[in-house]
């Protein structure tokens, strides 16, 4: 009986070549789609799970709240981490500090190798405790005891030792502090929220405090990971927090401070906090692409059945004699899914060869190093088994219910059930599928023209032509080294300005203890704030709506005087820009006073509302030195090598040690999109691929139908009927049915991009009408290229021989 | 063994109500060959539809090997079916994706009939009506007499108590038609029941009765002298 059927379906699939090409390319290349989105997504949701204490590893964050103004951190001061272990021993049974002097471009050395590294961290001891990685050489349990030493990747270690042994040899961290190799392990897994290339010990941290670790409960640069006891939980834990915060956080931030806990798994998908160690994704982008991956393989069914349906006319022969000799509802039921789980086989294995072939690209865009023998291992083969089960039955239901519902005696004398001519199922399969890819089109044009959008809002700074040098720890850290470099730069007509600050403008930004006119004296509140040098405000061309800008003709501006944005004016209640003027603006450095007020401007990205800001110039030396982390200078339109060339020459006569680096600032500030641009480019390709898989599934159908009514057509052209009357005849109703899709799909999409995207962002790109308008449109372009291709070959027949056959 | 009882058939579609058969009563005996005659829209074809069991009647009793059929369930009227009863019909119905060998086995997968025990009827069947030697060919690559043939073939295989014809050379040409009514009369007279809806005096001619139906209605039934 197998035999007799696979013989039937070999037969059937050869002499309609077309339908099945169109039937397996469309199921291949969608379940190829849906394999690799969904390689992608369990990707991202492994992130972290490879520590085999994941469960139990919680990072502890804290909300600044000053009345909406503060900070939603993801580190901590430095004494929380052992307060916290010592005061719940049961239940938190070690912890970790992670600490990068908050800088994530660091000069290391050894011998005459000089480089810039990003992922150099320093954490205690207790880090390996914690966390699992894998040592090539050294001891974990020890690695990080002493002070000055540091344990190094596999990567790091090819990368400064090369063939020499790592262990024991001494590398120089910022040209100061002399760390010994302790340690190499495995590189960092690619999942993982946090990738080092350098873990120091935290004794050396130590060092370079001057033997003491900073004791401030209100700096909060350092990460902090607990592994909670066996047995504990963590809501308990968090019912313990506030009496934490109230016993040792000090009383004017007591009331502002909410500590609470992260588990570690769900760091790269679910948390977007201020000071991240790394960008993270977003978990929503993960489930429309889960959405996405779906639909593709639902579309990519629905040809299938479709198809089966509307050829179903040539087989209904089949199926009455089957009837008639004998078969049972039930067996043909059989024979119908059994083919369509044998042609998703194929498809399958085709599928296969798709995503090895398309596999490097896809890693190149998504950064990933995804593989396809993952597929084959134990418990995804399972899941591989149960995709082809769920599509093969899902694709096959339908044609072998409908098929097998054939009556003989009206089959037999060529009566199709009116259904088949009618079409009503194969009309709502064609809407959704139209439907789907018209509401994706417009999802994904909505992506790309906010993304354009972010690129060219106001942000109310001028970003471009920025050129930004990381200056942590170098010579420009002395005002003065700083002061004549500027000079020197400004010597060059193609430099138009200089300043200084401590975040890159528009990317991050720290928060600063401030107590404006109004609160009363034992209270500081948190304000975004950046440090600043002189000219700032004119290299970033920020307007004053009030008041002046710092200038360096009054000495005691840098002492004395803040710039406040139109944002603090309203939420300290001022009555107006002009009313703040003069009003005393207490910060640690002592009584200060704004001397202007500036307009608004994109402090973080744009998924963020701006809020309240404070630009502040520093003066105590130690606070130059520490808050001068960037020089931006702005350059003109001259030749930007030339440029570029010149400020390199001007950095080496006052920096002899440190490697000239730099980044355009418009670069800084598009990468904070970077998800969003991931997320535009898969969506992209995706949604192009299901208009194929669409469109291929409307030529098989159009092409069927034009089949089905040669005749009609011969007849109808003996009638007089021109070419165009018979390319209406035979577009009109798909563009019925497209037409149909676009205004189901208008809404649908108008409600789920809004829903689901840009809710991410609080600046929004108004939505176009021309978006939803194209869309449709490119939809019915498409569906009438396809149809009117077979519409024409059909309308030049010769009416006389389909007659004669008929 | 086959008697009907006010056997009655009323087709409805929204507008229209057709009573394609009104209380037809008559009996078949085993052995038989019966001729059903009658004009166009008579109702020949959908009695022949309930006597194969492949339409259930509106009202009246069907009494198939003396057992009442009429309330049979799909599944049940399959498997009476398979086990006696085949089919012959105008335009052959052979499946033109399978060989005229496979077209032939097709009642036998379905009864389950080992494959060696198929392979050994079917070329006995297919012997039996001359055309073996075709055996390899798809029905297109057929004559439309071969067609029938090895339409008949099928109907015979399972060695059924009854055959069903609709009018089986309806699409002959006279030689052929010729033919395939002298197969039919040859199998009635090793014992299988037959019964043929036919246009064509002559092929009636082969009958032991001729049924007349008028608009849903037996008006004569003659039994032929020789059978007397």
């Amino acid at each position: 009986m197998f035999i007799h059927y696979v013989k039937i379906l070999l037969r059937n699939l050869y002499k309609k070549k077309i339908y099945s090409f169109v039937n397996m390319t469309g199921l291949a290349i969608g379940i190829a789609s849906f394999i690799l989105i969904m390689l992608f997504v369990v990707d991202e949701l492994g992130y972290d799970r490879h520590h085999s204490r994941a469960d139990r590893i919680y990072r502890l964050c804290m909300v600044y709240d000053f009345g909406g103004v503060g900070e939603n951190s993801a580190s901590q001061p430095f004494p929380v981490a052992f307060t916290l272990k010592d005061e719940y021993p049961d239940m938190v049974q070690n912890i970790v500090r992670i600490f990068n002097f908050q800088s994530t471009r660091n000069f290391i050395e050894y011998g005459d190798l000089k480089f810039i590294e990003k992922r150099f961290f320093f954490a205690d001891s207790t880090f390996f405790e914690i966390f699992d990685h894998e040592f090539i050489a050294g001891n974990a349990k020890t690695a990080l005891d002493e002070p000055n030493s540091v344990v190094i990747t596999e990567s790091i270690a090819g990368k400064y030792f090369r063939d020499e042994d790592p262990l024991g040899k001494i590398i120089d961290f910022e040209s100061g502090l002399h760390l010994k190799v302790t340690g190499i392990i495995k590189d960092v897994p690619e999942q993982s929220h946090f990738i080092f290339d350098f873990i120091g010990s935290m004794g050396s941290v130590k060092n370079m405090f001057r033997g003491r670790l900073p004791d401030t409960w209100v700096w909060n640069p350092c990460w902090t990971y607990l592994l909670l006891s066996e047995g504990a939980s963590v809501e308990q834990l968090e019912l313990q927090l506030p009496e934490f915060t109230e016993k040792f956080f000090f009383d004017a931030q007591k009331e502002s401070i909410t500590l609470y806990t992260q588990p570690l798994t769900d760091i790269h998908l679910r948390s977007k906090l201020d000071y991240e160690i790394q960008p993270n994704s977003n978990i929503t982008y993960i489930g429309i692409l889960i959405i996405i991956a779906v639909f593709i393989l639902i579309i990519a069914s629905i040809n299938f059945m479709n198809l089966a349906t509307a050829t179903s006319g040539t087989r209904a022969r089949e199926i009455g004699i089957r009837k008639v000799t004998g078969a049972y509802r039930s067996q043909l039921i059989g024979q119908f899914l059994g083919e369509s789980l044998f042609l998703t086989l194929i498809s399958m294995i085709l599928a296969f060869i798709l995503v090895e072939i398309v596999m490097p690209v896809f890693n190149g865009f998504t950064g990933k190093d995804l593989e396809i023998n993952s597929l084959f291992t134990l418990p995804n083969f399972f899941l591989v088994l149960i995709l082809w089960l769920v599509v093969g039955i899902f694709s096959g239901l339908y044609p072998a219910f409908f098929l097998s519902a054939f009556k003989p005696i009206s089959v037999l004398r060529g009566m199709i059930g009116s259904e088949v001519r009618r079409g009503t199922g194969r009309k709502i399969l064609v809407v959704f599928q139209f439907t789907v890819t018209i509401a994706l089109l417009v999802g994904t044009l909505v992506i790309f023209s906010q993304l354009k959008y972010v690129g060219n809002t106001d942000l109310g700074f001028n970003k471009d032509n920025i050129v930004l040098l990381p200056v942590n720890r170098t010579a420009m850290a002395d005002l003065e080294v700083y002061t004549s470099f500027k000079n020197e730069l400004l010597q060059n007509p193609d430099i138009l300005s200089v300043t200084a600050m401590d975040d890159i403008i528009g990317a991050a930004h720290n928060t600063h203890e401030f107590r404006p006119e109004g609160v009363p004296e034992d209270e500081w509140h948190f304000f975004p704030a950046l440090v600043i040098r002189h000219d700032f405000v004119k290299t970033f061309e920020i307007e004053i709506v009030s008041g002046r800008d710092y200038s360096e003709d009054f000495k005691t501006d840098a002492a004395n005087s803040v710039l406040i944005n139109e944002a603090m004016v309203k939420h300290l209640g001022w009555r107006s820009n002009l009313d703040a003027l003069g009003r005393k603006f207490r910060s640690l450095a002592g009584d200060e006073r704004v001397i202007g007020v500036f307009k608004d401007f994109h402090a973080t990205s744009l998924h963020e509302a701006s809020g309240p800001f404070v630009l502040n110039i520093k003066e105590r030396p130690i606070e130059i030195r520490y808050f001068i982390r960037y020089v931006a200078i702005k350059i003109g339109h001259g030749d930007p090598g030339k440029t570029l060339a010149f400020i390199r020459q001007k950095w080496n006569d006052f920096e002899d040690v440190r490697p000239f680096d730099y980044s355009f600032l418009d670069d800084e500030l598009s990468g904070l999109y970077e998800d969003e641009k991931n997320l535009g480019m898969l969506s992209l390709v995706f949604t192009l691929i299901i208009m194929f898989i669409a469109a291929l599934g409307l030529f098989g159908l159009a092409s069927f139908m034009a089949e089905k009514r040669t005749k009609e057509i011969s007849i109808r052209k003996v009638m007089g009927a021109s070419i165009i009357h018979i390319f209406m005849l035979l577009s009109g109703e798909f563009v019925k049915l497209i037409l149909i899709a676009t205004f189901i799909a208008w809404p649908l999409s108008y409600f789920l991009i809004d829903e689901f995207f840009l809710n991410q962002f609080y600046q929004r790109v108004p939505l176009n009408v021309w978006i939803f308008i194209m869309s449709g449109l490119f939809a019915l372009i498409i569906a009438l290229i396809i149809t009117s291709y077979r519409a024409i070959t059909a309308s030049h027949t010769n009416p006389a021989e389909s007659l004669k056959y008929e | 063994m086959i008697k009907t009882v006010e056997l009655t058939k009323i087709f409805r579609t929204d507008e229209v109500e057709t009573t394609a058969l009104n209380k037809v009563s008559f009996k078949i005996k085993q052995g038989e060959f019966v001729a059903i005659m009658g004009p166009s829209g008579c109702g020949k074809s959908t009695l022949l539809n309930i006597l194969g069991l492949l339409d259930n009647p509106s009202e009246g009793r069907y009494y198939f090997l003396d057992t009442e059929v009429s309330s049979h369930s799909e599944r049940q009227r399959a498997k009476l079916r398979k086990e006696n009863i085949g089919f012959v019909f105008q335009n052959f119905n052979l499946i033109d994706e399978l060989t005229v060998f496979e077209n032939v086995e097709l009642p036998l997968i379905y009864l389950r009939t080992p494959a060696s025990e198929r392979k050994r009827r079917v070329n006995e069947v297919l012997e039996q009506m001359q055309i073996l030697h075709r055996k390899k060919h798809f029905p297109l690559q057929l004559s439309g007499g071969q067609q029938q043939r090895v339409a008949v073939a099928r109907a015979v295989i399972a060695k059924p108590k009854l055959i069903l014809a609709d009018e089986p050379t309806g699409n002959l040409d006279s030689v052929h038609g010729e033919e395939v009514m002298a197969m039919l009369e040859a199998l009635n007279q090793q014992g299988t029941t037959l019964v043929i809806v036919t246009h064509s005096q002559r092929d009636a001619e082969y009958s032991q009765r001729i049924v007349r139906l008028y608009d849903g209605q037996i008006i004569t039934e003659n039994i032929k002298e020789s059978v007397k």
